[in-house]
């Protein structure tokens, strides 16, 4: 902070006031000598501060205007106000007067009173700029009286100060209307942020802020070039690297992409390195606050794991997915005593959802034994959470027809470990694993809502969308292994089940129409074939609603390859028996 | 365990203040025969059990609030307050001994010791070299440590803050390695007042780890700073699968506020860029409704076979009132795991309190320590049991006194002797005390006095001495209160007989109110003098106060009466037999210049139980804490008292005339803007003219129309009849008029001047103009003319006009003998 001598003239003796002034301009020297990283140096700046704040508590006058401070926190616009209509404004004041404005501004701003703030440059500025609201216009145009040449030492003067005012509030106006949208306007915001004097860390800021704004005004290739030197100049890179891998996905560059995200691993997995504590007043003290949900903002390592890996899931990179997923569930699980490891962004999944991915990905990667391996992990490190069933079950006294509550994921789990079966071929095994799934899923009663206070994360994973899909494939996924066993009719039980518990989804309804086929059981295949003939004309009402990855890669599984081939060889085995 | 007799034996006695120590701050730990403890003070002293002797003493630049131990590294670590967090090496510790110091082995002592103690401490005290101070933080409240993580709860100007940090080992860079997490815990707020200020929050939060069972942190790292480790399934349900699968510690926050919060450690550790979003990570388990003060865990239900390691079954927080919250896992009619949180209520304010290993748990209080035993005899995880109480938790839990007062902080020694369990305890009076308590045995063993046990025996008799001594003397104290109450509560019943009793006549104690203008801060005021007497035996002390109700006419007219009008209350101040009490309040007008007028002046006795029984409930005042007054009349509900009314009296417009006109010199009748005011105000007064006081269609009106009128006539007869003699010697005309005025101050001018008629001014500065005449009525009799009193009431302003009108009405339809009664005595 910077020390202003016009309130200590109303000490009253010179005497006094020089003899302040001399320990003022000494311990500003020693401070300005102290900038600097090494330890030794950081004490001796902080000395300095701390001499500095002992000399401000000289002043008995500004002692008092701090106790004042709340009380006088609305009304200081209303005192600025005053002060600078005076009248009798004497003008060897001014400088100090513009320097103590400055100070307010950068108070006001880091503490979001913008209104006070435009108020007083306004005044400041004289009447001749008339009633520009403009914050920056107004800033730029703050014509500061030149300081004397005899005024007290300060650490920080007032043109300084001012441009950090400018950067800051450039860059503040630029975010602000990013978000809102307002592209162009945010875009020359950002530049004058970029074009001012800036510190490094806040340089890599703004320019992937501008990166963004470009990204989302359709030139991904200016986007790009900021993206570039953003990475060039600092040595955060985690923001823009995050921001090229979005700009590479809208632009279907997935290699690209995927390297971003990788890039984005390594880069956060580097320590920070603490900074030293700041002495004057810069650009990031008067930012906002960093909020998680700005688009640019990196995450921790393993939440940018976590997007690789999906990313990779989604994309059809199975057996990258597969490895990532795995170095995932390491970094969480295995960080070792003292590396604690974060799980991802809260918007994210949980954990067990991240363990059920891990899994599908290993078996579509076609390592059903590590998928089973991951599931058997999953289901013994919760194993004192789940209900410890055939005790409780068998207990007919009781008469309970209520289950034990378990949470979707668990099913899940069984549901993905019967694949994995499936994948080995052991399909007894398989089919015990699906039965064991649906069993759960049957029971699982929706009106055990009010759980105890830590499942709210279990009870938020799986929505009643997702449930109903998730039993949907469990019985298809059954019927599939009695087709593959032969037991056809046991097949289209499930089958039926199935199209009854999701009539909307067509899989299920030609994995039937098929086994109906097979069975010979004309009418009835007749019958569905119609109906989907009728389905399918019928504008789809896509799948909107957002399943967990895990079950979008299990449903992708057991869809049938040949829909159009199907219905078409259907058709004409229908239409030759009525032409006949 | 009823009749638990433990064998107190004194280890060693430590300065403290002249009122005792306050609970909240003292800290002690132990490491095998190291006592590590601070008394609140700036002392942190290191007594070793077995050479019985202080081995170090250091001295911090502050209060210390907390100590936590790095049993693994040797390393103590200190929170001064308002400086930070320092670490000190254990190793270092022991080398920097000192001998000769004669402060331990005190136990044949006398109570006085502790004041001569007082002043000095001991000689060898190390002052801590300030590159100690790994984390300097002036608003850290409290911390703990988890292997080589330093957990930290800082007050925020909102809200608290938990950070993480690298611990630093003793030798390497002092400052820690940087901060790896932060989330605020946004949903409590602090208290008002940050730490910076000079005075110490009342209550410190308090922070406890807890890991799951199959984690890989070391045990012996969590034992050592006060963590635990919980049984899988309580994990689990209380913390969320995401906490299991990552057998991540869990932090549990226990905040003065009432909240106890939890913190899932492993998902803290955000970018520095960014504080957690608090929503994700800090979940709210309960509401205690009252300062957290300990949170434990315990382990209730007996293991099956002998398995090696025991852990927690059941966690525990409590709260200063004696709120005791249980947490355990259980299995609901349904077969589903739930998690069971249960109340409980157990004797307060808890000063401290400490679980063992067991199912046993420690609390303190100003008169008592106390252990309760929450063990689970039942069948343990059968949800089949149709009579299994839920949780396998009791329904009650029954604390069994061993017989210890004032203890201050308290800490379950490792050293537990065979089936028993052996408590550190500290009391008040800064005496480090062993508690042996016999868990097994009912009875204890009968030791057969050998010339070789008669000396321990003396000395057990001596700590026995001790403990009663201090236990009667806080007792005492309770007692004094208690009768002091009781005293105090038969005054205000002879109090409140004496004036119910009398329903004729003169009441005993009377409360008579007058009116009067005078001026207050430059504004003229009209004010109410309510003199209290006191004519009976008896005297009015302390809890007594007296309630004027201010009741103005705009607002009676609402439906919500009470909540309209202002009451004043005012402590009586002793108040005894035959002696006066007076109270001047201000009426009106208020800041809008309006008086509203009439104005009902009510005035009360009201006694409060809070003032004079609340002190009796709490037992001893020993702990100087303010905090613990407030919080203990909380048992008492805000209202409660006796109230006695007094008198009621209403304010009209005929007593709140003013007649500049009649003003002479000597007169001390005060007029609007007397010659008294600020020069200044009569500058700015002449600068806006005359007639400025009236603005608005107020001045229009009495410039440009007719002053409103009313007249009221009375029968000449019935107004004799209502005077009395009073007006003997002067025309009917003026009597009338003195009659009206009575309540005036202006009636002794009247009187002396023989007016009929007058011209006054109402309060806010319009006329008012009051004539008497007689007039002759004949047409509303048919017996003939009646001779009558005409009261013509006049004025500019149609609203004071009616309320003199409503004001002279009033007079004659109050009932005759009060009309007398306030007939001035000439």
């Amino acid at each position: 902070m910077s020390h202003e001598t016009p309130l200590g003239s109303s000490a009253p003796h010179a005497s006094c006031l020089d003899l302040w002034r001399e320990r003022n301009d000494q311990l500003v020297r020693q401070a300005k000598v102290a900038q600097g990283l090494s330890l030794r140096r950081q004490q001796l700046a902080q000395d300095a501060l701390e001499g500095l704040r002992e000399l401000l508590h000289c002043l008995q006058v500004l002692e008092t205007q701090e106790q004042l401070e709340p009380r006088l926190e609305r009304g200081l616009s209303g005192l600025w106000d005053s002060v600078l209509h005076s009248s009798s404004l004497l003008p060897e004041l001014l400088p100090a007067l513009h320097h103590l404005a400055a100070l307010q501004a950068a108070l006001w701003l880091s503490t979001d009173h913008l209104g006070d703030l435009t108020l007083l440059l306004q005044t400041l500025n004289g009447s001749q700029s008339g009633t520009s609201e403009d914050l920056l216009l107004l800033l730029k145009t703050w014509n500061l009286p030149a300081e004397e040449s005899d005024a007290p030492l300060t650490l920080q003067d007032a043109r300084d100060l001012r441009d950090v005012l400018l950067t800051a509030s450039a860059y503040r106006q630029g975010l602000q209307e990013l978000i809102t949208g307002r592209l162009s306007r945010a875009l020359s915001s950002l530049q004058e942020a970029a074009s001012g004097l800036c510190p490094q860390p806040v340089l890599v800021q703004v320019y992937t802020a501008l990166g963004t704004c470009l990204r989302k005004m359709g030139s991904p290739q200016k986007a790009l070039l900021y993206l570039v030197s953003a990475l060039k100049g600092g040595s955060t890179w985690g923001p823009p690297l995050l921001e090229a891998s979005r700009l590479y996905r809208q632009l279907g560059n997935t290699a690209a992409e995927l390297e971003s995200l990788e890039l984005l691993v390594e880069a956060l997995s580097i320590p920070h390195s603490s900074e030293a504590p700041q002495l004057l007043i810069e650009v990031e003290l008067l930012l906002p606050p960093p909020d998680p949900a700005l688009p640019f903002h990196s995450g921790t390592q393993s939440q940018a794991k976590y997007l690789l890996a999906s990313r990779c899931l989604q994309t059809g990179r199975a057996e990258d997915a597969a490895e990532h997923y795995l170095d995932l569930l390491a970094l969480l699980l295995d960080g070792s005593e003292p590396k604690f490891s974060p799980p991802p962004c809260p918007p994210g999944p949980c954990m067990p959802e991240m363990f059920l991915e891990a899994a599908a990905a290993l078996i579509q990667a076609g390592r059903a034994q590590d998928a089973l391996t991951v599931c058997e992990e999953l289901l013994s490190r919760m194993s004192s959470l789940l209900p410890k069933m055939p005790q409780l079950w068998g207990d007919a006294r009781k008469g309970t027809k209520e289950s034990p509550h378990c949470p979707p994921w668990v099913s899940a789990t069984y549901l993905l470990q019967g694949h994995a079966w499936v994948q080995l071929g052991a399909q007894k095994e398989a089919i015990s694993e699906f039965s064991r799934c649906l069993e759960l899923l049957f029971r699982a009663t929706h009106k055990d809502k009010e759980q105890g206070p830590a499942s709210n994360c279990d009870q938020g994973c799986t929505s009643d969308v997702a449930l109903q899909q998730l039993r949907a494939a469990a019985l298809i996924s059954r019927g599939l292994g009695w087709v593959a066993s032969g037991q056809d009719t046991k097949a289209l039980q499930d089958f039926l089940l199935s199209v009854q518990m999701c009539p909307g989804n067509q899989d299920a309804s030609f994995h039937l129409l098929q086994t109906l086929r097979r069975l010979d059981r004309r009418d009835e295949a007749t019958a569905l074939w119609w109906r989907l003939e009728a389905q399918t004309k019928l504008p789809q009402e896509n799948a909107t609603w957002s399943l967990p990855l895990y079950l979008e890669t299990c449903l992708s599984w057991i869809r049938p390859h040949d829909h159009e081939t199907l219905l078409e060889e259907f058709q004409t085995s229908l239409l030759e028996p009525r032409d006949l | 365990m009823v009749g638990l007799t433990p064998r107190v034996d004194y280890l060693a006695g430590f300065c403290c203040p002249l009122g005792g120590l306050a609970a909240g701050k003292p800290r002690m730990l132990c490491l095998g025969a190291e006592i590590f403890l601070s008394t609140g003070s700036e002392l942190v002293y290191v007594y070793d059990r077995e050479r019985g002797l202080l081995t170090a003493v250091y001295k911090f630049p502050g209060q210390v609030w907390h100590l936590e131990l790095l049993a693994l590294r040797r390393a103590l670590y200190v929170l001064c307050a308002r400086r930070g967090i320092y670490c000190l090496s254990l190793d270092q510790a022991s080398r920097s001994v000192s001998q000769d110091d004669g402060d331990d082995k005190d136990d044949g002592d006398d109570g006085d010791s502790e004041d001569s103690q007082d002043g000095e401490p001991p000689s060898s005290v190390i002052p801590v070299d300030p590159d100690a101070c790994v984390l300097p933080d002036a608003t850290l409240c409290t911390f703990t440590v988890l292997d080589d993580v330093l957990i930290t709860l800082a007050q925020g100007p909102t809200q608290w803050k938990m950070q993480l940090f690298k611990c630093p080992c003793p030798g390497e860079d002092p400052r820690p390695r940087g901060q790896i997490g932060e989330v605020e815990l946004s949903t409590c707020i602090p208290p008002a007042g940050s730490p910076r200020e000079p005075t110490a929050p009342h209550f410190l939060p308090v922070l406890c780890c807890v890991s799951p069972q199959g984690s890989r942190v070391l045990h012996s790292h969590l034992r050592g700073s006060g963590g635990f480790t919980l049984e899988e399934t309580l994990f689990g349900l209380l913390f969320g699968a995401d906490a299991s699968l990552l057998e991540s510690p869990v932090i549990l926050c226990g905040l003065p506020d009432g909240h106890l919060c939890c913190v899932v450690l492993k998902t803290l550790v955000t970018s520095r860029l960014a504080p957690g979003d608090p929503k994700a990570l800090v979940k709210i388990l309960h509401h205690l409704e009252e300062p957290v003060v300990f949170i434990g865990a315990l382990r209730t239900e007996l293991l099956a076979e002998d398995v090696e390691e025991s852990h927690s079954d059941c966690l525990v927080a409590l709260g200063h009132h004696g709120r005791t919250l249980v947490m355990k896992a259980s299995w609901d009619e349904a077969g589903n795991l739930v998690p069971v949180l249960r109340e409980y209520c157990l004797p307060g304010p808890v000063l401290c309190a400490a679980c063992g290993r067991g199912s046993c748990m420690y609390h303190s209080t100003p008169s008592d320590l106390c252990v309760v035993d929450l063990a689970w005899r039942g069948t343990p995880w059968d949800p089949t049991q149709p009579d299994g109480s839920p949780g396998g938790l009791p329904s009650l839990l029954c604390p069994t006194t061993l017989n210890v007062c004032s203890v201050v902080t308290l800490s379950v020694s490792p050293r537990a002797p065979e089936g028993g369990a052996e408590l550190l305890a500290l009391s008040a009076k800064g005496r480090l005390m062993t508690c042996r308590l016999d868990l097994n045995s009912e009875t204890p063993c009968p030791t057969r006095v050998t010339a070789a046990n008669t000396g321990q025996k003396i000395k057990e008799f001596l700590s026995g001495i001790f403990t009663v001594s201090e236990r009667v003397s806080s007792l005492k104290k309770a007692v004094d209160q208690r009768n002091k109450a009781l005293t105090c509560l038969n005054e205000a019943m002879n109090v409140s007989c004496a004036l119910l009793s009398t329903e004729e006549g003169p009441r005993p104690i009377s409360c008579t109110t007058t009116t009067s203008w005078s001026r207050l801060q430059l504004q003229d005021m009209l004010t109410a003098t309510c003199l209290l007497e006191n004519s009976s035996d008896f005297s009015l002390d302390q809890g007594w106060a007296l309630c004027v109700q201010v009741l103005t006419s705009s607002r009676a007219s609402e439906l919500d009466l009470a909540s309209s009008a202002v009451t004043y209350t005012i402590p009586v101040d002793r108040l005894g037999p035959g002696s006066r009490w007076e109270v001047t309040l201000p009426l009106g007008p208020g800041e809008d210049g309006v008086l509203d007028l009439p104005v009902t002046v009510s005035c009360t006795l009201f006694y409060s139980l809070r003032e004079v029984v609340g002190g009796a409930l709490i037992p001893s005042d020993s702990f100087n804490d303010p905090s613990l007054d407030e919080h203990s009349l909380d048992v008492l509900p805000e209202q409660e008292g006796i109230c006695l009314p007094l008198s009621k009296h209403t304010v009209d417009m005929l007593q709140c005339l003013r007649f500049p006109s009649l003003a002479t010199p000597h007169m001390q009748a005060p007029g609007p803007l007397s010659p008294a005011s600020d020069p200044v105000d009569t500058f700015l007064g002449a600068c806006l003219g005359p007639g400025s006081e009236l603005a608005g269609p107020a001045s229009l009106q009495a410039k440009y129309l007719p002053p409103s009128v009313a007249a009221i006539k009375m029968s000449v007869e019935l107004l004799r009849a209502t005077l009395g003699d009073s007006h003997s010697g002067v025309s009917l005309c003026c009597a009338t008029l003195q009659w009206l005025l009575a309540e005036n101050a202006a009636v002794d001018i009247l009187r002396a001047r023989a007016l009929s008629s007058v011209q006054g001014v109402a309060p806010d500065g319009t006329d008012v103009h009051l004539i008497v005449r007689e007039v002759v009525v004949t047409d509303l009799c048919l017996a003939g003319p009646i001779q009558a009193m005409e009261i013509q009431v006049e004025s500019s302003s149609l609203a004071n006009m009616c309320r003199a009108h409503h004001a002279v009405i009033g007079r004659m339809q109050a009932p005759p003998h009060t009309l007398r009664i306030r007939e001035p005595a000439s």
